[in-house]
């Protein structure tokens, strides 16, 4: 008697075999293509397989890689912990039912669905020295910052990369921290402000240590999609001046659509694949630890 | 406990509570205007003559037009035709990865099965592959069939890149559906299909819209594959606007232009279902 296959299979069938698909293949591709040379602007044909010679070159030679890994460290570090920052504090704020509140929560939507492209370009427009209206209101504020071009200063385009990420990423993550803080349960606040704790006190005993998993889920996310991140900075910056922001995805985009070195590329890919693995394994264990 | 009852309704609040929650106003309204002045800055721009945007000393004096408006459609820029591409390419990849994902999705959400949470751990963790990674292998692979500056192509990769939000969202709300009446359905000897089509699908028709939406608008901003897998034909929106990138320099007003159509239809769309968008957008992270 042949064993009927249960419906789940059927219903599965579908979407798994097309995800495994789209997503194996790449990544079998890439894996053999990293063992070979092959130099598109020479040759239409995989060259040579050359054995682990891409890696080594990547990890004890290669200038540039190093080059790009400083930019990825600054660039991931600082905007996970800002975005997080930022997010933490205007959740916080928003926290209150309110009118004002209310209506908040509905402009944060906004960034979050506006593209990262357009994002970029709109920062390049803002910090133009001689029109942009975020450069003039800086140097208003800030009179150091008068006459300086902001994406030729290796810290200053940085920075501005920087912002435009967190300000495309953190109202969508203020969205999940509110949702954090409205599943924790109000009675122990209220209890503790009766017994006269401070505003500070309540936060940093009471609520703080029952956001963390949200706030591990959102630091984590947020690593993901830092070193995911490419559109903001191929329209700020083209990982300018020199390669000062220029991350490792960006890396990798360069060597193979500009030098047209694949085989490298596949294997700086392979590098920044271990790291991103590294990040969703701990983000998997945080969301769906039981 | 005297002295310390701070938060009980007809308290009169001291001059420092009053500071306090002056700042948190304020700190409010900078929040709200960090967010709403580029954009309004951005609109304010399409409207404006080139020689307005390139002052600031007509930032807010200055004589509307709608000519960057019409320029965005004409000759060379033809945003129309990349609009076109954008809506095909976003509805293609919604109209296949909804029925796919809600499929899958009721799978996950009512099945028990061996190697059930790893498979679906696997599938969501697929969205964390960088696209730097696997862009340069899909290159190769739709030069190879002859599929490079297509839809096609750009549907066939946003839908995978869609699908594993589009299972996550929706399994949740299929989860919040009581399983009681598709029960007593089946005791009562409905088939399987009609049960999915007439009960469960109704019941979570929210949450299907909201990954609908979702879906659509991570597919309408997408750069990175549409930039290297596009030269003419199947141009994308994004694509279109880092086009205004001349030799002659960055044509502000018309990136201006182009940035109000590629965001109006975003703000509209999810305007439209927020509760349910910041809903399963905040659950589906936190559960």
């Amino acid at each position: 008697m042949i064993k009927r296959i249960p419906v789940y299979v059927w219903l599965l069938t579908p979407a798994l075999l097309f995800v495994a698909a789209m997503a194996l293949f790449p990544l079998v591709y890439s894996l053999v293509l990293s063992f070979r040379e092959w130099k598109l602007a020479q040759t239409d044909i995989p060259g040579q397989w050359v054995g682990f010679d891409n890696y080594w070159y990547l990890l004890s030679d290669d200038p540039e890689l190093i080059e790009s890994l400083w930019p990825t460290l600054i660039f991931v570090g600082f905007d996970v912990v800002l975005t997080l920052l930022v997010a933490l504090c205007a959740a916080l704020l928003l926290q209150k039912p309110s009118p004002i509140s209310s209506f908040s929560r509905i402009l944060l939507i906004l960034p979050f669905v506006m593209s990262p492209a357009l994002i970029g370009i709109s920062f390049r427009f803002f910090l133009n020295p001689e029109f942009g209206v975020l450069q003039f209101l800086l140097s208003f504020l800030f009179p150091a910052l008068e006459g300086r071009i902001w994406l030729a200063d290796r810290w200053l385009s940085m920075t501005a990369v920087i912002a435009s990420d967190i300000w495309h990423w953190a109202p969508y993550m203020t969205l999940v921290i509110l949702g954090g803080l409205a599943s924790i349960p109000k009675e122990t606040q209220e209890a503790a402000q009766i017994d006269g704790a401070t505003n500070w006190q309540v936060f940093k005993d009471i609520t703080f240590p029952q956001l963390k998993p949200v706030l591990g889920i959102v630091l984590v996310l947020k690593t993901v999609f830092a070193l995911k991140a490419f559109d903001t900075i191929f329209t700020i910056s083209n990982g300018g001046p020199g390669t000062s922001t220029q991350t490792l995805a960006y890396f990798v985009y360069h060597t193979a659509f500009h030098y047209y070195d694949l085989g490298y590329a596949a294997a700086a890919a392979y590098l920044l694949t271990a790291l991103l693995m590294v990040c969703s394994f701990f983000y998997l264990r945080l969301v769906f630890k039981k | 406990m005297t002295g310390a009852v701070t938060s009980i309704p007809g308290y009169q609040p001291t001059l420092k509570s009053r500071l306090w929650s002056m700042t948190q106003q304020t700190l409010i309204l900078l929040l709200i205007s960090s967010i709403v002045l580029p954009i309004l800055w951005m609109c304010i721009t399409a409207f404006k003559w080139p020689r307005d945007v390139y002052s600031l000393n007509s930032a807010f004096w200055f004589e509307p037009t709608l000519t960057n408006m019409v320029t965005v459609f004409q000759h060379p820029w033809n945003l129309g035709s990349k609009i076109i591409n954008s809506i095909a390419v976003a509805s293609g990849a919604v109209a296949l990865a909804i029925p796919m994902a809600t499929l899958a999705a009721y799978a996950f959400s009512r099945y028990e099965f061996r190697f059930k949470k790893t498979i679906f751990l696997t599938v969501i963790a697929s969205q964390f592959l960088p696209g730097a990674v696997v862009v340069l292998p899909y290159f190769l692979m739709f030069k190879e069939l002859g599929l490079l500056d297509t839809r096609s192509a750009l549907i066939l990769i946003n839908l995978s890149i869609v699908l594993p939000y589009a299972i996550w969202m929706i399994k949740g709300f299929i989860d919040a559906v009581p399983i009681e009446i598709e029960e007593s359905a089946l005791v009562d000897g409905a088939p399987r299909w009609r049960v999915l089509l007439e009960i469960v699908v109704p019941a979570a028709i929210p949450g299907i819209i909201t990954a609908a939406i979702f879906s659509f608008t991570l597919t309408w901003n997408e750069f990175l594959f549409a930039l290297i897998l596009t030269k003419q034909d199947a141009l994308t929106l994004p694509i279109g606007l880092i086009g205004f990138r001349t030799d002659r320099g960055d044509l502000w007003e018309l990136m201006a232009a182009g940035g109000i159509l590629i965001t109006a239809p975003m703000f509209i769309l999810s305007l439209m279902v927020h509760r349910q968008f910041i809903g399963s957008l905040t659950a589906g992270s936190v559960r």
